[in-house]
């Protein structure tokens, strides 16, 4: 087996006992970036062409040089017996929305392309602190808006390493499909609707949504700030609670970053199922969709190989020790979607009035007399149409006169989505879950430019995953089987505020459960 | 011709003095920096910064507002205020809409007519400042040297009725702000700024008519000047016939004159939403009752018990509850010195004010402190000294900061009340003046000041002059 | 049903959002806007009870796991001039801008 395509946690056993040095380990990376990674992401692409439809492109910049070094700095320090990291020597991309100072941080649009941070995000410190050493800058939806990473201005877009001709998924598609071509073992990605859950379940690795305020989010380029939240994505449990371990916790830089002390995430890890209260939704198996014509929201049943993986994963667990409970009512569920047009879309647009081309990033060439021409050439020429779309909606659904009617119902439904998971996981009260078990996605990763246009179809690719954003509790996603179109399934569980170290045990458990599956042994096309 | 009435309501910003900005750890003030050197990630809004709150600017918008006798909310909330402008780096400014620190109260202003105006406080919040633009040309210049310093807006109701008594409130409230400690207040530095709302209405109406605002005025006179000629300007319109438009109006202090602003904030709407990267501000009932626990006396109060309590002349008690630092001096002065407090209120109003004007110092610096002075006030009442040598007492002490007492006795300054050694002066004096003790003894007995001089040149103005007069007026009266 | 969010306050929006689109781009972004309105719809439907709370965050907040607010110390950034140097026009340490046109009074 490649370096390149280990977990985390087995390169840090080879590294303390010397077996390998920090500078093999990233010299593999980077030769699997060569070879499968193609053309990274630029703004001035111009056509597709044969090989770029067969490579990944999960990367915008990668800073090799800068890697190398650290490396060899690891290694020297190692070999002087010196103190290293937990982390020491461990690759990793980050999504190109972190702030890493001296870097480009382009958040995938033209108005940041020529824009390098002065200052380091915290999530990035922290596990740069710990020995990591970051490879470069991995491609997302423009702004992180999108659930396939096609609307980046930085062309040509991620693929999906297990069909280049699907959707990594988004926004954290990057992210996903260099830690899925195992160009790195781990990466930083975001989630607001579901941006690392989802990729993850399309690209088939693991992914944590953590809970909002337990990782900091100062330095990470903003979509939503109330549900915002960066993460980490890996191939297997183990890494992601060792990024996770390195990166959560209380930040004097972020007031909404809760002052909970962050649990040993490996001491308990192997513990196991035994007694852990596991629910089904029959809410999680419908999915909503739009008549484009009567604009009327319907629903159907959830892929068949889906659901069927889903109940299989529940079965493993059961078998375990786990106690599975059907039928939960998750009933508000449906309305997941319609609230966070609402609610992110006005964050958004607030969020992005500072790109005005007077402090920093893109301004109009054209020589303006009058500064508010100069607002709107700036902003027409180098946002592309995922954020006109946002900046629009979020000026509509927030405006005086309807801001009531809007805004404000669409923060109700919020609380009535964050009440429907009180409830099932209130000790005092009927269900009682540690977890929820659902499908993470309604599809499979489905074929570029399917979708791409149909703006609501595209939103609700998060239908199972935006309600724990909307309620703020974390979740997972691990691949739970390969569907009939030889595409990763994703399962998902969802669990109280601070319970990742709960989630991390079940998944851990569920890797265990299924590890001798047949489905295991299947690898994405760019590594056949 | 119409009487009219004037109504002029008030949007005051008032700079804190904190340290630091209102959500970063930049310095508050930086008047005399260079441009762009007081900033960093957050104050500028560069991508990906968030908002931390200052303690400070909490604790002091607090007793602001407890000094407006506000209702103080224990949970308020921070919103973002949408709109595009060049000084404002997130094209939001972060401050409190609908659940603000505190809500109603208000301020009495005595008027030197003899009346008080309330002026009532609709709302009282915290935001953060904007950075500063200049012109040169057609371009903008942009500083973000301001830019997050932390604000406290007030909006006072429509309540007063003159620019005269605008200027007074605006008085008013600067010497609150400095006595309270929590903001330098000075218009010219921009740490007290005033938009005016003024309409008129026919007098004994009621309703509220189109009002104009002025904004952008820098010094009280000219808010005061500001309002005359507009108010002037609105009854030229209604005379005329025409109506008065909602207009934003800037006040041109070169050429004496109002112009009209671009209507560009009329129009906004500011689509204001709950800030999403600061939580609810929680204030504890212990947290409030440790900032309110040195809450000071307020002027007016003060002023009226120096009235009551130490019988003190208006005049007096005005000037002595002006600035804090010199009525506190006073106050501990009177309580040392256990004496007639007026007696205390002259050497403050003629000798240490002049010492502090000349100084540039305030009472707390200086060395002369009020224990000092209450000890010369006592040497003087127990004739160890008389008042001249007092007085010049006061310089000295400041100057060296060694007490009176030992000065007076390392440099002899103590009045001599030793009987023998007045009498053998006073001996002397007579002896040597033949003809003025006739004259004295034939009836002009006013020379008794003479002979009195003549033996304090004699003792270098250290006898004590009553005794010395005592000991001559024996002596020639025998 | 008509359109929710007509040409004209489509071009309001825009002028509002310091955009300024072709015609194309106006075409798709105002239909999508209408299609997602349809879903926002949705809304609509739900009862909300009295009880609910808004609230900031889903997450809940108190007094113990609030992070503490910032004590008053001044902390220089270490080099402002980096800040300055992502400006796109400065000139003598002040960052440039054309200015907005000022109207007169009569």
């Amino acid at each position: 087996m490649e370096l390149c395509d280990r977990s985390a946690h087995e390169l840090l056993d080879l590294l303390r006992s010397k077996e390998v040095s920090a500078q093999e380990v990233v010299q593999s990376s980077l030769q699997r970036i060569a070879a499968v990674d193609g053309r990274p992401g630029s703004l001035d692409s111009g056509e597709e062409t044969e090989q770029d439809r067969g490579t990944v492109h999960a990367f915008i910049s990668v800073t090799a040089e800068q890697a190398l070094e650290q490396a060899k700095a690891i290694d020297q320090q190692r070999a002087k017996g010196e103190p290293v990291g937990l982390l020491s020597g461990i690759p990793f991309s980050a999504k190109d929305v972190f702030c890493v100072k001296d870097t480009y941080t382009t958040a995938a649009s033209k108005i940041l392309a020529n824009f390098k941070a002065p200052y380091t995000s915290t999530a990035v410190e922290r596990l740069q602190k710990q020995g990591a050493i970051m490879l470069g800058k991995v491609n997302l939806d423009e702004f992180t808006y999108g659930s396939s990473n096609e609307s980046t201005a930085f062309q040509p877009c991620p693929r999906n390493p297990w069909d280049t001709s699907r959707v990594p998924g988004g926004s954290s598609g990057g992210s996903t499909a260099s830690v899925a071509a195992g160009e790195v073992p781990f990466s930083l990605g975001t989630d607001t609707a579901g941006s690392i859950r989802q990729p993850a379940a399309f690209c088939g690795v693991v992914g944590v949504k953590p809970t909002y305020g337990r990782v900091s989010r100062y330095g990470i380029i903003a979509f939503a700030s109330s549900l915002d939240c960066p993460g980490p994505i890996a191939r297997d449990v183990t890494d992601v609670a060792l990024m996770l371990q390195a990166i959560a916790g209380a930040d004097p830089h972020d007031s909404t970053a809760a002052n909970v002390p962050v649990p040993d995430y490996l001491a308990t890890l192997e513990q196991g199922v035994k007694g852990k209260r596991i629910g089904l939704s029959p809410d999680y198996f419908q999915i909503s969709y739009m008549d484009t014509e009567s604009g009327e929201i319907h629903q159907k049943p959830v892929q068949e190989d889906i659901r069927a993986a889903v109940y299989h994963i529940a079965e493993v667990l059961r078998s375990m020790g786990a106690e599975i409970i059907e039928d939960v009512p998750m009933p508000n569920t449906r309305y997941g979607i319609p609230a966070f047009f609402v609610i992110s879309r006005v964050e958004a647009a607030s969020n992005l009035h500072r790109y005005d081309g007077v402090k920093y990033g893109y301004r109009t060439p054209s020589t303006e007399d009058d500064l508010r021409v100069m607002y709107r050439k700036t902003r027409n020429e180098a946002f592309g149409l995922q954020p006109k779309l946002r900046i629009l909606m979020g000026m509509y659904v927030s405006a005086a006169q309807y801001s009531e009617q809007y805004y404000n119902r669409a923060l109700k439904v919020r609380a009535l989505l964050r009440r429907d998971f009180d409830q099932i996981f209130d000790p005092q009260r009927k269900y009682r879950l540690d977890a929820l078990l659902t499908p993470t996605t309604p599809t499979t990763a489905f074929p570029i430019g399917a979708i791409y246009g149909d703006s609501v179809l595209m939103q609700y690719a998060d239908q199972f995953t935006v309600t724990a954003n909307h309620a703020g509790i974390p979740g997972i996603s691990l691949p739970g089987g390969i569907a009939s179109d030889g595409l990763p399934i994703g399962v998902q569980l969802l669990g109280p505020d601070y319970s990742e170290h709960t989630l991390l045990q079940m998944g851990r458990s569920l890797e265990i459960g299924t590890q001798d599956e047949a489905w295991r042994t299947q690898k994405p096309a760019v590594l056949r | 011709m119409t009487d009219y009435e004037v109504v002029i309501g008030l949007e005051t910003h008032i700079q804190l003095n904190t340290k630091t900005k209102i959500f970063c750890a930049c310095k508050a003030d930086s008047w005399d920096d260079e441009p762009n050197t007081n900033i960093c990630p957050v104050c500028t809004g560069l991508p990906g910064v968030l908002p931390v709150l200052n303690k400070a600017v909490v604790e002091k918008g607090v007793l602001l507002a407890k000094a407006m006798h506000s209702d103080i909310r224990m949970r308020s909330f921070f919103d973002r205020k949408n709109y595009f402008y060049p000084d404002l780096p997130k094209g939001y400014q972060i401050s409190q809409y609908d659940l603000s620190l505190a809500s109603g109260g208000y301020l009495d202003i005595p008027m030197p007519e003899g009346y008080t105006r309330r002026v009532t406080i609709h709302k009282l919040h915290m935001e953060e400042d904007a950075g500063k633009t200049k012109n040169a040309g057609n371009l903008r210049l942009i500083d973000f040297n301001r830019c997050g310093v932390p604000l406290v807006e007030m909006v006072t109701g429509p309540d007063l009725r003159s620019a005269n008594e605008a200027a007074q409130y605006l008085i008013r409230l600067r010497q609150l702000l400095r006595w309270l400690g929590i903001s330098e207040a000075d218009m010219e530095k921009g740490h007290l700024r005033c938009d005016a709302n003024v309409s008129i209405r026919p007098k004994g109406s009621d309703q509220l008519f189109t009002k104009t605002e002025i904004k952008n005025v820098n010094s009280i006179d000219n808010v005061k000047n500001a309002i005359e000629h507009e108010v002037e300007r609105q009854i030229r319109e209604v005379e005329a016939g025409n109506r008065v438009h909602a207009w934003t109006l800037d006040w041109d202090e070169e050429k004496n004159e109002l112009r009209k602003m671009r209507s560009k904030e009329t129009e906004a709407d500011y689509r204001y939403f709950r800030e999403p990267d600061l939580l609810p501000l929680d204030l504890t009932q212990a947290w409030l009752d440790e900032i309110l626990k040195d809450f000071p006396e307020l002027p007016l109060e003060r002023k009226a018990r120096f009235i009551s309590e130490y019988k003190l002349p208006e005049y007096d008690a005005d000037i002595l509850t002006g600035e804090r630092n010199l009525s506190d001096y006073f106050e501990t002065a009177v309580q040392v010195y256990a004496g007639d407090p007026k007696k205390v209120s002259n050497y403050l109003m003629n000798d240490i004010l002049r010492m502090l004007n000349e100084s540039g110092k305030t009472a707390n610096q200086l060395k002369l402190t009020p224990a000092y002075l209450a000890e010369i006030l006592k040497m003087v009442d127990a004739g160890q000294i008389n008042t001249s040598t007092g007085k010049n007492l006061l310089e000295k002490v400041e100057t060296s900061g060694r007490s009176p007492k030992s000065i007076v006795e390392s440099e002899g300054l103590g009045l001599v009340s030793d009987d023998s050694a007045i009498r053998a002066v006073a001996e002397k004096i007579v002896d040597a003046n033949p003809k003025e003790v006739e004259t004295f003894r034939a009836g002009k007995e006013t020379l008794i000041g003479w002979f009195t001089g003549q033996v304090m040149r004699e003792m270098r103005g250290k006898a004590d002059p009553k005794l010395a007069t005592q000991i001559l007026m024996e002596l020639l009266k025998k | 049903m008509s359109e929710e969010i007509t040409p004209e306050i489509f071009n309001h929006l825009v002028t509002l959002a310091a955009l300024e689109l072709d015609e194309k781009q106006a075409a798709y972004l105002r239909r999508e806007l209408n299609q997602q309105l349809k879903a926002i719809h949705e809304l609509e439907a739900i009862p909300l009870d009295e009880d609910l709370k808004v609230t900031t965050h889903g997450v809940s907040y108190n007094l113990a796991n609030s992070p503490a607010l910032r004590e008053d110390t001044w902390q220089p950034h270490p080099n402002p001039d980096e800040i300055l140097a992502q400006a796109p026009q400065v000139d003598e340490h002040y960052i440039i801008v054309p200015d907005i046109p000022h109207e007169k009074l009569d």
